[in-house]
């Protein structure tokens, strides 16, 4: 009787557990087919949306219609993507009637609102929207937005606000690069690139300067992309000042050799004996494009450098000089007293033959100690 | 009784992002060219050997696939279309691409962000030219 009620106990706690499992995976796969829907559902919104939106978009880059659909909030959301892409792909007066079109949609009210959403995404839209439309309105929250603790925020705030004014804005964004580690160098030329190349080589400059000597340094080398001459009176005077750390004087060096100024010529020639060897480097490789042509004797001196970096700029520097030939090149190998300043030169005679092919290429005997 | 229409001059138009392309259709038409629209690399070299040459082209240089300065390429070996115009779209600060598109038989270039009244107007005085 006992073992009878115990199967039967067995039994039913088995059918119990297998209805369940059943349930779950039904359950599961409603919830699945279910976001399915919610998602292909909100596809073929964003996709009809699109499909309306797109080609208004495209007649307001030339003049803004008179009549415009009505829009759900859903929609409007979609019409900020599509509206910021746009005014993106284009410059020039066709801006303006993107502005216009955006005032006329209610697309300013509707970012302002966005500028306080609980979703990431939504406030990073709303305050690129702002930015591009110039809104005056939100300067001191974006301001407060450069210190958010994320660095999406706070970098996207900065773009904002050098779009709604740039002058106004390098003097808040420039104490603030210094502080933030979390912000690329790179991203940081990037955004100043609405303000143009100048104002953004100069004020990186500055803020260089303020900014610990491992963050100064990265901002500095990446001032080559701007091509300005406006990061170098910062960087001069940071350099008259006092001793900078070795790190902030090599990335200066670097710049003196990209930018090519012959004012730098006699700073670039005081570091070439520089106790620390990467300094040494960069001043080497620097006088290599900036160089005149009493430089020439510094720079083989160089080739005796016990650092092997610093002989093997020294050599490249040499071979980029305007007035170096493959053939002066191999008769400057010949003279050298030692192996190691030897073998630097050899793979840049060989490099400088290449180069000019006429006459005949000269390859120095000793060539195979390299 | 029907006045004879005047042909309107064929673009292709090589543009693999939607939003730019759609735009850039807009305006073409706008300024009454007929466009061909290729949205990658691959199909643009299907089109150049297959369709007959018209009177420019608009080129990308970043397209999945083959590259606008593969295509370019492309083009520029195909009988028929060695003295088609081609103009080409590239970003900002791509100093390098700009180079080599020049080198490699592009006429012009137009860097992104793009003004609209400026790319019509490049485009009209190269059909202009070639005619």
């Amino acid at each position: 009787m006992l073992g009878l009620d115990q199967s039967d106990l067995t039994l039913r706690i088995g059918t119990i557990a297998a209805i369940s499992i059943y349930s779950a995976v039904g359950l599961l796969l409603l919830g699945i087919l279910l976001l399915r829907y919610i998602r292909n559902h909100k596809d073929r919104r964003r996709q009809a949306v699109t499909e309306i939106w797109r080609p208004l978009l495209a007649e307001c880059v030339v003049e803004v219609p008179e009549t415009l659909p009505p829009l759900t909030t859903r929609d409007h959301l979609v019409l900020l993507y599509l509206w910021n892409h746009c005014y993106e792909s284009i410059r020039g007066d066709a801006r303006a009637n993107l502005k216009e079109l955006a005032r006329r949609t209610g697309s300013d009210q509707f970012a302002k609102e966005l500028l306080h959403a609980r979703l990431l995404r939504r406030r990073l839209l709303a305050i690129v929207t702002l930015g591009h439309l110039q809104e005056r309105s939100i300067w001191n929250e974006l301001a407060a937005m450069l210190r958010a603790d994320n660095a999406f925020v706070s970098l996207v705030a900065a773009k904002a606000l050098l779009h709604i004014d740039a002058q106004a804005a390098v003097p808040l964004i420039i104490p603030v690069i210094g502080t933030r580690k979390d912000w690329s160098p790179l991203k940081v030329v990037a955004i100043f690139e609405p303000a143009g190349a100048d104002i953004a080589a100069e004020a990186i400059a500055e803020a260089a300067c303020l900014a610990s000597p491992e963050i100064g340094s990265r901002l500095i080398r990446h001032l080559a992309a701007t091509q300005s001459q406006h990061a170098l009176p910062p960087l001069r005077a940071l350099l008259q000042k006092g001793l900078p750390s070795d790190d902030l004087l090599a990335a200066c060096l670097f710049l003196f050799g990209e930018c090519s100024d012959p004012r730098d010529v006699s700073t670039i020639r005081t570091h070439l004996s520089h106790p620390t060897w990467y300094v040494r480097l960069q001043a080497a490789s620097a006088l290599g494009k900036v160089g005149m042509e009493e430089d020439e004797a510094r720079l083989i001196a160089l080739l005796d450098d016990e650092h092997w970096w610093v002989r093997y700029r020294a050599a490249e520097a040499l071979s980029n000089l305007p007035w170096m030939t493959a053939q002066r090149l191999t008769k400057l190998y010949d003279t050298l007293n030692t192996v190691e300043s030897q073998e630097q030169l050899v793979s840049f005679i060989a490099q400088s033959n290449i180069k000019a092919p006429d006459p005949a290429p000269i390859v120095p005997q000793q060539a195979g100690t390299a | 009784m029907d006045s004879p229409e005047t042909p309107k001059l064929k673009v292709l138009m090589v543009e693999d992002e939607e939003d730019t392309a759609s735009l850039l259709k807009f305006l073409l038409e706008r300024a009454s060219y007929q466009v061909v629209h290729a949205k990658d690399g691959r199909q643009a070299q299907e089109l150049v050997s297959t369709m007959a040459p018209p009177d420019i082209v608009l080129l990308d240089v970043m397209l999945p696939f083959l590259s606008g300065l593969q295509v370019l390429t492309v083009i520029r070996k195909r009988e028929g279309w060695k003295k088609v115009p081609i103009v080409m779209l590239t970003a900002d600060g791509s100093e390098h691409d700009i180079k080599r598109a020049l080198e490699n038989g592009a006429n012009d270039y137009m860097i992104k962000p793009f003004n609209p009244r400026e790319l019509t107007s490049r485009l009209k005085r190269f059909v202009a030219h070639a005619a």
